[in-house]
């Protein structure tokens, strides 16, 4: 029996079903088919107007014209600008100050999240609540909680005794900043709590159970077998969130629109101002004038997630 | 985690988590609170429980406003939007996994990229694009530039789904005489359910929240969607807080039911999709 069958297993096997295709080239055949929706549509969409962005930023483009080439002229015109000044300074400030807050309390909560407490599984579900919420949504909610009459502040602050008339958070140039990162703290640090938490939890706790039994106390656990273990997420979440943070456009938008007189002006929004004034030339080079720091974030952080595959 | 607390660890950890649990829910509580507040009440009554509790503001909201209308719109961009994107972006996510073909890994990277270009820098020249092509003031428009985050965060989630599924399973499927499609479908995505559920929610969410883009593509009131007929409630002179907010507990109800269902899956997926690729 065997021996009638054996010669006939590679006829059927080999030979192509249909035309002279080897397995080889249907794989790529099926591989591109199955890849290129998206990737079209990403060039259209992504990598088409990036490159389109830069050379407009290169043009004095308004609306409905197309613009004649004018070199480094948008670029030259915005260094010299007071309010692209403010602009470059008030987002070093919110994202140093927003990122280095998430990074402490995040990582504190974390912590604090991962100890033997109960109804670990609630408190999970109740740190992610602010950003479960739309953007939108919590910041219209902190504008109204910084209101000089209706906001909750001021409520608390002067039944306190803090303070003994109205403050306007948002309108005060000297609060107007802070007031905008602590909403944005509020908004951001649960994803930084569960993206460490994950990270908290793939520490093996054999190096936990070795460091005890070395007498090491609870700061060095922290330092030699935490952080070591959890170093490749803090670093990824940090570079990820700052580039979310620098192109956040609902928070100042919503919150202050860039005022008083650019105390809070980011990006996105003097970029948004410059397409509304319908000068899209100098609109395109504020935003591309991030591109530099936005791709070198880009590619660590690419390197770091593909270093894992 | 090893060791059991003392006691007075205990008192320090709770208490913390007994402060932050005030931080996180004191706004949305306060947000509930004007919610149901009339005018008057919301600059003169401080209180923190509303003295006069009443559902006016709701119901002006949506009947002598248009707030359904917006409603309807962000249903309709975010629900088409997540179904163009997940289902395109599946196909794409297992072709990237698990078929080897050259450029692979250049495409990889490029959904990558793009997953990390901000729509900031985008959305002037998309603002060109999408006049030139007259889909400006369409939902159809806005569906359609709604696809330079989607599809990158879709994919780029499904294939850390799609790695996390034996390839065993389809290729017992192939001895067995299935194509590679009919694996794809009758085994590959059944079992990335989860996973299709979770970067559905995410898309549909990201989508729902989106306030930049809508805003430029947008010019009439009857196309806003929620977060640019809220912005404008709150740019306009007199600020009615009370609907205000009335407006935002509808627009978060929505959204947050929709995370608390899948909030496994959702956490699992973004823990593995931002942070493990």
């Amino acid at each position: 029996m065997a021996q009638h069958v054996a010669p006939e297993l590679p006829k059927v096997t080999v030979k192509p079903r249909r035309s002279g295709l080897t397995n080889e080239q249907r794989t790529t055949i099926l591989g591109y088919a199955l890849v290129a929706p998206v990737v079209i549509c990403l060039l259209i969409l992504v990598v088409y107007p990036f490159f389109f962005a830069i050379w407009i930023s290169f043009t004095d483009r308004m609306i409905g014209q197309p613009g004649k080439f004018v070199g480094l002229g948008n670029y030259a015109y915005l260094i010299r600008q007071p309010d692209f000044q403010a602009t470059v300074r008030n987002t070093i400030v919110l994202v140093g100050s927003v990122q280095t807050l998430k990074l402490v309390f995040g990582l504190g909560i974390a912590l604090l999240l991962n100890q033997q407490i109960r109804a670990r599984q609630f408190w999970r579900g109740l740190i992610l609540l602010p950003w479960a919420m739309p953007g939108f949504v919590a910041f219209i909610t902190w504008k109204l909680l910084f209101h000089p009459q209706a906001g909750a502040l001021n409520h608390i602050l002067i039944s306190l005794g803090l303070v003994q008339t109205h403050v306007d958070f948002l309108s005060t140039k000297a609060l107007a900043m802070p007031s905008v990162i602590l909403a944005s703290f509020w908004r951001g640090f649960p994803f930084w709590v569960i993206t460490f938490l994950a990270g908290l939890q793939t520490v093996p706790n054999e190096l936990y159970e070795a460091a005890a039994i070395d007498g090491a106390d609870a700061w060095r656990r922290f330092r030699h077998v935490t952080l070591p273990g959890i170093r490749h997420v803090i670093l990824v979440v940090v570079l990820l969130s700052t580039i979310w943070t620098t192109n956040s456009f609902e928070a100042v938008w919503l919150m202050t629109q860039g005022g008083p007189s650019n105390a809070t002006m980011t990006f996105p929004v003097l970029a948004y101002f410059g397409l509304q004034s319908l000068r899209i030339g100098e609109a395109a080079a504020v935003a591309v004038s991030l591109i530099p720091i936005f791709a070198l974030l880009a590619m660590i952080v690419a390197k770091m997630l593909q270093e894992q595959d | 985690m090893l060791y059991r607390l003392s006691l007075g660890q205990k008192v320090i950890y709770y208490s913390l988590l007994v402060l932050l649990a005030l931080i996180i829910v004191f706004p949305i509580y306060y947000m509930f609170s004007i919610s149901l507040k009339i005018p008057k009440d919301i600059y003169r009554d401080p209180s923190l429980l509303p003295t006069n509790p009443t559902i006016r503001n709701y119901v002006e909201l949506f009947t002598k406003m248009d707030f359904l209308v917006n409603i309807r719109n962000s249903i309709t961009v975010a629900g088409t939007a997540t179904l163009i994107s997940v289902l395109i972006s599946c196909l794409a996510a297992y072709s990237l996994v698990r078929l080897r073909y050259k450029g692979r890994d250049w495409i990889g990277r490029l959904i990558l990229f793009t997953y990390l270009t901000p729509s900031a820098l985008l959305f002037i020249p998309l603002s060109v694009i999408i006049a030139r092509i007259h889909l400006g003031n369409t939902l159809q428009g806005l569906i359609f530039v709604y696809l330079t985050f989607s599809a990158p965060l879709s994919t780029w989630l499904l294939m850390g789904y799609f790695r996390s599924i034996p390839a065993d399973l389809e290729e017992q499927a192939m001895v067995d005489g299935a194509t590679r499609l009919q694996a794809l479908f009758r085994i590959v995505l059944p079992l990335a359910a989860p996973g299709l559920v979770a970067v559905g929610i995410l898309t549909f969410t990201s989508a729902w929240n989106e306030l930049l883009l809508a805003l430029i593509f947008i010019t009439s009131p009857s196309k806003q969607t929620v977060p640019v007929a809220i912005s404008y409630l709150i740019t306009g002179d007199v600020f009615r807080w009370g609907q205000i907010m009335a407006a935002s507990v509808s627009a978060a109800i929505p959204v947050m039911l929709l995370y608390y269902l899948g909030q496994r899956f959702v956490v699992q997926g973004l823990a593995a999709g931002a942070v493990k690729g």
